[in-house]
């Protein structure tokens, strides 16, 4: 069935989405993905290996504006996020590479047009009315700068649920541990439950 | 948060990807080449290690039968290999394969050519996989490149390591009941099963009491009970979605997991399950069932169990004075050597496919087209299970709290089939069944489909983090005639040994079946009062559940079946098939349950043969 109703073209399409994920998250080398643990563990500036300083600036600030620090959690700033992209273009294919450095272009000529400076000059509103233009068609994306909010969001989300702040800061993930029994809903045991508020008897 | 802080030190490799594997496999290959065809006597060859072979091994050595059993790649270290609890970014690359391997994409399947190694754009990679490959699998799936098929899309997954696909199945132990070996008494599309529930009944039994399976009694023929350990529970999202649909007259029961929960006494190699829920990545306790530390060392124990890694099983040998097999053909995986090790019987449990290769590649004066295909029945009626309809949503009593252990357990809760087990439904024959669940997971996949940036948008993702609820299905492909496999004419892999070719599509059936799966999907979720329901459509590429069935069917006539109702050869009768390749249909249950209860009762056959001497 996949096979009639998935013709040629709606499989490179969905392939394209799929291309999508793949172009932010290549696959990285041993030296690489040492030089980001490094990082991680020392908290030094990086040393850059596929974007130049400013492309990786204005990277950091949309990661970080994506998913900034709340009253939860720290941010993509500090979970690292825009550097762990520039070890995966490090590694990707020129093309995805380029398609990265041309959106970082493209956001900075929208940043431009609209107020008049680059992302990283952009005050607190300015940036937020500037992701809010570029995130309005973000199931359909229609202009460069549009399309390369919703990579690098989708990079963002993966860098940032994989990181410890995310999974444990901010999620507040609980499993991937030890436990002689699980405990599901209270009321399997017959009680009220406090975590969803179901009834022991309905 | 400090205790958690593995990161490794400055200099070292990443733990998840660059495992030293050189111990095991000098051990493989000492034992490869220390063990020839001159280290018997073996009363019988089991070819693969893997639930099939495991078992068939397990069960012959109890006995004190000389086994020798033949994997073809190497052995494993579990305590190494399995990573079970290792969280992303314990691993640099966050659960990434390295940057000259890359598994199959899903729209790959059906858009790029056979064989999917050849494809130029993937000669950069060095290592291929099927879509299952990954960081904590890729060592034991197979290349695409050294292993290729022809023929129609076909998602095939093959491990070559000892144990096979059990070191990291997805756990899901449920039985066949009635309602499968008397399909087609009940709604008249082909042929029952030449045996029923009750000669299968008492070594699901076994199976559960040798091996430990956790699972509540529901009293449900469409899923019938076991011995089971300590159930899992629903938790919250999945308690709503139960009451939801109980009065649409549908089940959500808690999985039935092939792990043992309260501990097995007979195996000093295993566990019990202390609910880390990381059971796909091989369970370093060994409270999952995997074929290795389960069956085959606690066989080898026995001392009658010879074990011989990187070991090409090409072809059956046929002793053609007697009509009996004398043994198999191995080409050894490293050296290339051909070797013909002798036994007075064969027994394949290579997986239903490799199986029905092997037998197809078996050919002789006697059997010019393959041993055991005088019926032309050989590697046809392929069946699986059709995948992808699927649907989530977000449950309202979960929406906004803070978050619980909610995956700490083997396998989420499942919708067993209600299409055609009281009532018949007017589009489609057979059923499907769901599986999912629901709660706070480790990686928020539905992220991306929530809009937005900024504080709003990450606090919308913890909103809506425990209340998540999904479900995939599993529908039964109907067998027919002419979904088959055949050996390629021309290409063969790596070892020389011919490859398969796919001639397998979906039917008129199944495309009605995926239409009411996405349906009935809407419905339960809308039941359930879920927010955002999501329902996917899209038919995943066949080969998809790694569930193969059928390809050398049982029956009492040789004429239209391969196999005896013991899953004896009817040409041969000293060759016996122990894995899912005899089942006549797949139902819509996982496979792995039943090809272990299926070999017991193969195997207590095949002891009384050799003890009275007919085998």
């Amino acid at each position: 069935m996949a096979k009639t109703s998935v013709t040629r073209r709606a499989a490179l399409r969905s392939l394209g989405a799929g291309a999508g994920a793949i172009a932010v998250l290549p696959w990285l080398s041993d030296e690489g993905a040492q030089a980001f643990a490094a990082m991680q563990r020392t908290g030094a500036r990086p040393a850059l290996k596929a974007l130049t300083a400013p492309q990786y600036a204005t990277l950091d600030v949309l990661v970080d504006a994506i998913i900034p620090t709340d009253e939860r959690s720290p941010g993509a700033r500090q979970a690292r996020v825009a550097d762990y992209i520039d070890l995966l273009l490090s590694e990707t294919d020129a093309e995805t590479r380029q398609q990265w450095v041309d959106g970082l272009a493209a956001v900075d000529t929208e940043a431009t047009t609209r107020a008049g400076a680059a992302v990283v000059k952009l005050s607190a509103p300015q940036l937020e009315g500037l992701l809010t233009e570029i995130s309005r068609n973000e199931r359909q994306p229609q202009t460069a700068a549009e399309r390369f909010f919703v990579m690098t969001k989708r990079a963002t989300i993966q860098g940032y649920y994989s990181s410890e702040i995310g999974i444990h800061k901010d999620l507040r993930y609980k499993g991937n541990q030890f436990l002689p029994e699980f405990h599901g809903c209270q009321t399997v045991d017959g009680k009220d439950c406090p975590h969803c508020g179901q009834k022991a008897v309905v | 948060m400090q205790a958690r802080n593995n990161a490794p030190a400055a200099g070292a490799v990443d733990p998840t990807l660059a495992l030293d594997l050189s111990a095991i496999t000098a051990e493989s290959r000492k034992l490869a080449s220390a063990i020839t065809p001159n280290s018997g006597p073996w009363d019988v060859i089991v070819v693969g290690s893997g639930a099939a072979g495991g078992m068939a091994a397990f069960q012959l050595a109890m006995s004190g039968i000389k086994v020798l059993l033949l994997e073809a790649g190497r052995m494993i270290d579990g305590q190494k290999e399995y990573r079970t609890m290792e969280w992303p970014y314990q691993s640099m690359r966050r659960h990434r394969l390295p940057v000259d391997e890359r598994p199959l994409a899903v729209a790959e399947y059906n858009f790029v050519d056979r064989p999917y190694g050849k494809d130029p754009k993937f000669e950069k990679y060095k290592k291929l996989t099927s879509y299952a490959g990954n960081a904590f699998t890729h060592n034991w799936v197979v290349n695409e490149k050294e292993h290729p098929t022809t023929g129609t899309p076909y998602a095939w997954v093959r491990a070559r390591v000892l144990g096979g696909k059990t070191n990291f199945w997805g756990r899901g132990a449920l039985r066949y009941g009635p309602l499968q070996f008397k399909a087609a008494s009940l709604d008249g599309f082909d042929v029952d099963w030449p045996i029923g529930y009750e000669d299968v009944a008492p070594y699901y039994d076994q199976v559960d009491r040798l091996l430990g399976c956790s699972g509540t009694m529901e009293g449900l023929q469409q899923v019938p009970d076991g011995v089971f350990q300590r159930p899992t529970k629903l938790n919250c999202v999945e308690v709503s979605f139960k009451r939801a649909i109980a009065k649409m007259g549908r089940h959500f029961i808690p999985g039935r997991a092939g792990v043992t929960t309260d501990g097995v006494l007979n195996n000093k190699y295993r566990t019990k399950c202390m609910g880390r829920g990381r059971c796909g990545r091989g369970c370093d306790l060994n409270a999952a069932f995997h074929s290795p530390t389960a069956l085959i060392y606690p066989a080898r124990d026995t001392g009658h169990v010879t074990v011989r890694p990187y070991s090409v099983v090409s072809e059956v040998l046929l002793d053609a004075q007697t009509n009996k097999a004398s043994g198999v053909r191995v080409t050894d995986m490293n050296t290339r050597e051909v070797m013909d090790f002798k036994a007075r019987v064969v027994i394949l449990g290579a997986g239903c496919l490799d199986t029905t290769r092997i037998l197809l590649n078996s050919k002789s004066a006697r059997y010019p087209t393959g041993m055991g295909n005088s019926s032309d029945v050989l590697g046809r009626y392929l069946s699986e299970h059709l995948m992808g309809i699927r649907g989530s949503g977000f449950i309202p009593t979960r929406i906004g709290t803070e978050p619980t252990i909610d995956d700490a357990r083997p396998v989420g809760p499942y919708v067993p089939r209600f299409r055609n087990v009281t009532d018949k439904h007017p589009d489609f024959i057979r059923g499907y069944h769901f599986q999912g669940g629901g709660g706070a997971s480790e990686f928020p996949g539905y992220a991306a489909d929530i809009a937005g940036f900024g504080k709003g948008f990450k606090s919308n993702v913890r909103k809506y983090y425990p209340a998540l609820l999904s479900l995939g299905g599993f529908g039964e492909v109907l067998p027919v005639k002419e979904n088959r496999v055949t050996l390629d004419p021309e290409a063969k892999d790596a070892w020389g040994v011919p490859v398969l070719k796919f001639d397998f599509k979906f039917g008129d059936n199944e495309k009605k079946m995926a239409l009411d799966m996405a349906d009935s999907i809407e419905e339960m979720l809308k039941a359930a009062g879920a927010e955002d329901i999501r329902i996917g459509r899209e038919v995943l590429p066949e080969g998809w559940s790694i569930h193969e069935v059928g390809t050398a069917r049982m029956g009492t006539d040789p004429k239209t079946s391969v196999t005896d109702k013991y899953c004896r050869l009817h040409d041969v009768p000293n060759v016996y098939l122990a894995d899912a390749s005899p089942f006549v249909s797949g139902g819509t249950q996982n496979t792995t349950w039943s090809i272990l209860a299926m070999c017991w009762r193969t195997m207590d056959f095949l002891k009384e043969e050799m003890r009275t001497g007919r085998a």
